[in-house]
């Protein structure tokens, strides 16, 4: 591979929404440039998961340095970073965002600007990027690639005549975006002999490299056989491979400043070497750390359980897998009266731990039972006795020690055509929201910003900005931090015994018709037994809700004659699997298939 | 080692017309009347197969012993003229000997078309008549699909008293959709007011033997019409466990108040009239079995069956000249010594004498034993000897107890 200066290096990421054709845009670019033969091309190749390619998104982060032998005769270095889209990912897309210089803005000739175009243009723009705005899908019947100009200008200041109108499923005026990244976006800068400062924007975990750090150096050169250290983690290692991806790993002697690629570290887990995290060597670090680095928190947490018991052990297993490769998964052992042993798992929000979850069914056939996701709670005590977290409803402190309960709030954007204005307002204030400010984006749309309880957004908030738009309303989210409220403990007893995989933590003003709903829900699932049990929501000894299951009275008496005393002894066999597959509350059976029907139902929370 | 068989049931495939909730092995419309019916052929084929198992016990050695009962069931015995009757009772007496006393049942439909020739089944050696009444009243008669009226039953019973036949028994349905308690107990009193010796009274079962795998190639079921299932599907809707505990407890009261002995949970009899050929299968004793879909028992350790495709079973029995019948296709389950007493003490529990301290301390059972006795579904009864039996709770819950009763998975 020839050596580029640094002054044909271009380094730049490209943002879009959800669908916009982010990743059918990368692969065009990718042929372009013939990292990849068209014919060997699946489609969408940075999406490396199986589960990228369903769900149409980008998880994880890919670099990928191209070739490209510009209009002006010269080569020039590509360094493509590919940015997850979604906003439980943010941060990792702002630590992508850091390590270039440009950005492509896609944005859906039919669709034009969503929630998180704007989001990631304004992450970009923070970073100091430089824009280059393209308009995909123009081959689309539906495609009104003036209308989203008019867009990009009164809303982004964005010139039209720097709008790159491209079909990437086409491949329609590829080659006029890779002009302008050529020409816009300036190349890195950075002292070459300065001590080295390398940003981690991504890291994976390999089973013989251990973790390979994708890492854009900003300063200084790094060899192949030096020491590196990570000067958030302290983590020290030699260098096993330096190189770079195009897009299959290609091994190099150096990397130099302004330069993109992976350094396999031989670290055991993806914890000591974080995305924001600065590379430095060990014999001659640098003196301060590049801006920015944070710990990825957890905002969503939930019990997962497996469906058998005896699989408690692969699922301890898998957790420990997915999170060598992803820090930002914490799980911690849980058992619950009605679930038996399991873990509270923390994520980035609702779409990783959805993830999360299908990676563990999927990659390790594991069948699991998620308990209803809750946010973390800070529960000031009384008596000036300080503060805890909670992020388990049924780990709550009892009321009488309770001072107040504070709960995260986020601001929420949300774009949407004008006639969903009146039902998304009164969705969003139905949700415990206020209603902040409404910005025409242009004549049809709006931009409309709330703040609101995270709980309420994981909820069934998201679901129902959807449905209430039919699809077109589009939502992005930040942390505004927390905020007390008034919160209750909801609890669930069957025959007086709690139920505490049922436990919420609900508004005040909500806990009557939750409880309410709960209860019944639980009367149609749980089978009758051979005595009355009762069914009861309450908030502390309060029950403000109550059904009973009557007692069995009749289970099968039918004709057995000959034929019949094999198929009955069969049939009464899987009664008893279906028994000893139940989950006991005191001396009360319930199937599992109750638990999952009320943890999936929306009205459980 | 195996016992001699003292039971004989003959599976007669043929109805006028299919019952959406009948789970039995039955043929209707062509197959059952007229130019195109196979009646005559199955007849043929039974013959055939009683030859065949006759010769089979002989080869294992097997003695002789007269039957004790034969029960033609269905289908529709009933369409059988007398001559096909008799020339089958003869057979079965010529190969395996017919006690002097035996309990001869044939199954009836009381509709007029389908009562068949009652003087000729007695004239036969006929004894016992099982009438398919299900219910006295013709809404409920029209909501189950029968063809007969319920004037039709007391015809039929009058018809059997005049052909000289003295053991008659009434078989009736509750939990039926639509079915009131008023409905039902005017059913119960009109039947007792019919007199029959013997009365059967089964809660409307809607299973799906599909789900169960019992209709595969070897299976002893047909698989389920398209019809019969959407009618299950919502027959089940219209179904309810406290009106189905209610009218069980209306027939206990009713049938007992008429002096019938309760003696199976679902069987009730004037005492001496209890059905011999059914407590064959309770009391696990071993049977043989003629016809598509029937199940026989060794006596010991071994069930086979049948498979339930007339196709297949006349292609066997009665195939081209010069090639030797053998006999039809079918299954067979080994029953463990485990699950043997399992088995015996889930049948036993079904009968009101239930089953002897003695086996109902079986380790493979005492527990479950246990449990029904703390829960009061069961108790202990002295008959000839201290025995354990269900209690009127636990003959409405009895599944609660069975299930307690077999063996573990992994003990099997």
């Amino acid at each position: 591979m020839p050596t580029i200066p640094q002054a044909r290096l271009r380094n730049f990421s490209i943002i879009a929404h959800v669908d916009h054709g982010k990743s059918t845009l990368a692969d065009r670019i990718l042929e372009m440039t013939h990292a990849i033969d068209a014919r060997q091309m699946t489609s969408q190749v940075l999406d490396s998961m199986d589960l990228e390619r369903e769900k149409g998104i980008t998880i994880k982060a890919r670099a990928v340095r191209l070739d490209y032998l510009a209009r002006d005769g010269q080569h020039y270095g590509l360094n493509l970073i590919d940015t997850p889209g979604h906003v439980d990912f943010s941060y990792e897309v702002s630590r992508s965002l850091q390590a270039c210089e440009g950005a492509i803005l896609v944005v859906d000739a039919a669709q034009g600007i969503e929630a998180q175009t704007l989001a990631n243009v304004h992450l970009a723009l923070a970073q100091g990027l430089v824009i280059v705005p393209v308009i995909n899908k123009i081959d689309l019947p539906s495609a009104q690639p003036e209308v989203v100009m008019d867009e990009l200008e009164s809303v982004l200041a964005i010139p039209r005549e720097e709008v790159i109108c491209v079909s990437a499923k086409e491949g329609t005026n590829i080659d006029l975006v890779l002009e302008a990244v050529v020409a816009r976006v300036p190349p890195p800068k950075g002292d070459p002999d300065a001590p080295l400062q390398g940003l981690i924007f991504d890291s994976h975990y390999d089973a013989y490299k251990g973790v390979v750090a994708y890492v854009r150096l900003a300063a200084g050169t790094l060899h192949k056989h030096e020491n590196i250290r990570l000067m958030a983690s302290g983590a020290e290692s030699e260098i096993l491979e330096l190189g770079v991806f195009l897009p299959q790993p290609a091994p190099v002697p150096t990397l130099v400043a302004g330069e993109v690629g992976y350094v396999a570290t031989g670290l055991k887990s993806v914890r000591d070497c974080q995305v924001g995290d600065t590379l430095t060597v060990a014999a001659r670090p640098a003196d301060h750390a590049l801006p920015g680095y944070k710990l990825a928190k957890p905002l969503v947490f939930a019990g997962i359980y497996p469906m058998q018991g005896e699989d408690y052990g692969e699922l301890r297993e898998a957790l420990e897998k997915l999170h060598l490769n992803d820090a930002s998964i914490s799980y911690q052992p849980e058992s619950s009266v009605a679930l038996g042993f399991g873990f509270r798992c923390g994520f980035l929000g609702l779409l990783h731990m959805e993830i999360i979850q299908e990676r563990l069914e999927r990659e390790f056939a594991l069948e699991l039972i998620a308990s209803a996701p809750s946010v973390e709670y800070a529960v000031t005590l009384t008596n000036g006795r300080g503060e805890v977290r909670v992020d388990n409803p049924s780990r709550l402190p009892p009321a009488g020690d309770i001072e107040v309960i504070s709960e995260p709030w986020v601001k929420a954007s949300v774009v949407t055509p004008s006639q969903y204005i009146g039902t998304l307002i009164e969705l969003s204030t139905s949700h415990r929201g206020t209603f902040d400010t409404l910005e025409y984006l242009d004549a049809q749309r709006v931009l409309i910003t709330f703040e609101l309880p995270l709980a309420e957004i994981i909820v069934d908030y998201y679901d129902q900005l959807k449905s209430r738009s039919q699809g077109y309303a589009s939502l992005d989210h930040e942390p505004i931090g927390y905020r007390p409220g008034q919160l209750v403990k909801l609890d669930v007893m069957v025959a007086g015994e709690p139920v505490d995989a049922l436990s919420l933590i609900v508004h005040r003003d909500r806990v009557q018709s939750t409880g309410r709903n709960l209860v019944e829900k639980l009367k149609e699932l749980i089978p009758r037994q051979m005595f009355e049990v009762p069914v009861q929501a309450a908030v502390g000894s309060n029950v403000i809700a109550r059904e009973t299951i009557r007692a069995m009275r009749k289970n099968v008496l039918a004709k057995c004659y000959g034929g019949d005393i094999t198929r009955k002894r069969k049939l009464l066999e899987k009664q008893k699997e279906g028994k000893q597959r139940m989950k006991r509350v005191g001396s009360v059976e319930i199937p599992q298939e109750a638990f999952l029907a009320v943890l999936r139902s929306g009205e459980a929370t | 080692m195996v016992a001699v068989p003292r039971a004989l049931y003959v599976h007669i495939p043929f109805c006028l017309s299919l019952c959406p909730y009948c789970d039995f092995v039955v043929l209707a419309g062509r197959a059952a009347r007229g130019p195109a019916s196979r009646v005559a052929e199955t007849v043929r084929a039974l013959h055939v197969e009683l030859d065949l198992r006759a010769d089979a016990l002989a080869a294992a050695g097997v003695e002789a012993a007269p039957l004790a009962s034969v029960y033609l069931g269905g289908g529709t015995p009933s369409l059988l003229s007398a001559e096909q009757v008799d020339g089958l009772l003869d057979h079965a007496a010529r190969r395996f000997g017919l006690a002097s006393d035996a309990e001869v049942t044939i199954e009836v439909n009381p509709g007029p078309a389908d009562r068949g020739d009652l003087a000729g089944f007695r004239a036969a050696g006929v004894n016992r008549v099982s009438i398919g009444a299900q219910s006295l009243d013709a809404e409920v008669l029209a909501h189950l699909g029968r063809r007969h009226r319920p004037e039709d039953v007391a015809d039929t019973v009058a018809a059997a008293r005049a052909a000289g036949f003295a053991n008659s028994n009434l078989d009736l349905l509750y939990d039926v959709p639509g079915q009131t308690p008023e409905s039902w107990q005017r059913t119960l009193t009109g039947a007792v007011e019919l007199d029959p010796t013997h009365v059967s009274a089964y809660a409307l079962t809607l299973d799906d033997p599909e789900a169960e795998g019992l209709t595969g190639p070897v299976g002893d079921h047909l698989p389920v019409t398209p019809g019969a299932r959407k009618w299950r599907s919502r027959a089940r809707d219209g179904q309810d466990e406290d009106r189905a505990a209610d009218e069980y407890a209306t027939a206990c009261a009713s049938l007992a108040a008429a002096g019938y002995r309760h003696y199976e949970l679902s069987n009730w009899a004037r005492p001496g009239s209890e059905s011999r050929h059914n407590l064959a299968y309770w009391r696990r004793d071993a049977h043989e079995a003629l016809g598509p879909g029937a199940h026989a028992f060794d006596g010991v350790s071994v069930r086979r069956w049948n498979a339930a495709r007339l196709d297949a079973y006349l292609a066997a029995l009665l195939p081209a000249e010069g090639v030797a019948p053998c006999l039809p296709p079918g299954g067979t389950d080994r029953i463990d010594a485990e699950t043997a007493r399992s088995e015996a003490a889930i049948l036993g529990l079904r009968l009101d004498d239930g089953i002897t301290a003695e086996s109902a301390a079986e380790p493979v059972v005492a527990a479950g034993i246990a449990w029904a006795l703390a829960a009061g579904l069961a108790e202990r009864i002295e008959r000839e000897g201290p025995r354990i039996a269900l209690t009127p709770r636990g003959r409405l819950l009895s599944n609660e107890v069975f299930v307690r009763l077999l063996p573990d998975a992994d003990a099997v």
